[in-house]
């Protein structure tokens, strides 16, 4: 599995690669804490995860997210999940992840939807 | 049938799903059955690994056939403590996110992605069976 992350205007954007699996759930949670830790202390209050590359989720990757979720409604953070392919669709479907976190068909939507700011700077972003 | 049986150990986690790729591929199962059965017995070898064998060594076996060419059969035996995952309660997917549990989800995809799912006792065996349609 691996992550990017990127500070757009006042959301940060984490995109995940590959499997997140038993093995990997170490590394997705990894990815997220830092920026949890910002939720925390106040500095970031909007996530988007881009899980585009990701073919493969496990109870173990949703366990990650959940964990995120709690922390972002603590703490009157957002955290929302893009672009999933149809198989990860299927498996939030199920586990009624659409009752834990925003869920967006693209990382453009999320954006529109968390941050009217942003949506400019995304869409520079991805003309650079 | 087709067999595999390994140590009940973490390492060897990533050689039961080799067997299991080798398997989808070699019945040439579409990507979504071949996810289906990948999930189900990753969750059921994970709780097999990490609590089968308190203070102890054991194996674990996984045993495949198929049935009129439409049912595809999964047995997964150990000899660890007598344990029926599906005695597990539902989580409540409907709760609030404060109120919801963060674990608990393994045994429910399991039930989920398989067509049918039944635990049962012989000696000092568990067996868990998990049965999926070939699509």
């Amino acid at each position: 599995m691996q992550f990017t992350s990127q500070k757009i205007s006042n959301v940060t954007l984490i995109r995940i690669q590959g499997r997140i699996d038993h093995n990997t759930s170490k590394d997705f949670e990894n990815a997220l804490k830092p920026h949890l830790d910002e939720c925390i202390s106040g500095m970031n209050k909007k996530i988007i995860v881009d899980l585009n590359g990701v073919d493969f989720m496990t109870s173990a990757g949703l366990r990650a997210l959940m964990i995120a979720a709690k922390t972002c409604d603590k703490q009157k953070a957002e955290i929302a999940v893009a672009a999933l392919q149809p198989i990860i669709q299927e498996i939030f479907t199920i586990s009624r992840f659409d009752l834990v976190l925003k869920i967006f068909p693209t990382v453009k939507s999320a954006f529109e939807n968390l941050s009217v700011d942003a949506v400019g700077d995304y869409g520079n972003n991805l003309s650079s | 049938m087709t067999r595999i049986r390994l140590a009940a150990k973490q390492e060897n986690l990533e050689k039961f799903l080799k067997f299991i790729s080798v398997l989808a591929e070699q019945n040439d199962l579409s990507p979504d059955t071949a996810m289906k059965i990948r999930l189900s017995i990753e969750e059921a070898l994970v709780n097999i690994l990490n609590y089968a064998y308190p203070g102890c060594n054991g194996d674990v076996e996984i045993r495949f056939r198929k049935e009129n060419d439409t049912k595809l059969v999964l047995e997964i035996f150990d000899n660890g403590i007598p344990f029926d995952p599906l005695s597990l309660p539902k989580p409540d997917l409907t709760a609030n996110i404060s109120d919801r549990k963060v674990g608990g989800l393994g045994v429910f995809f399991m039930r989920e992605m398989a067509e049918d799912v039944h635990y049962r006792r012989e000696g000092d065996s568990n067996i868990l069976t998990m049965i999926f349609c070939r699509h």
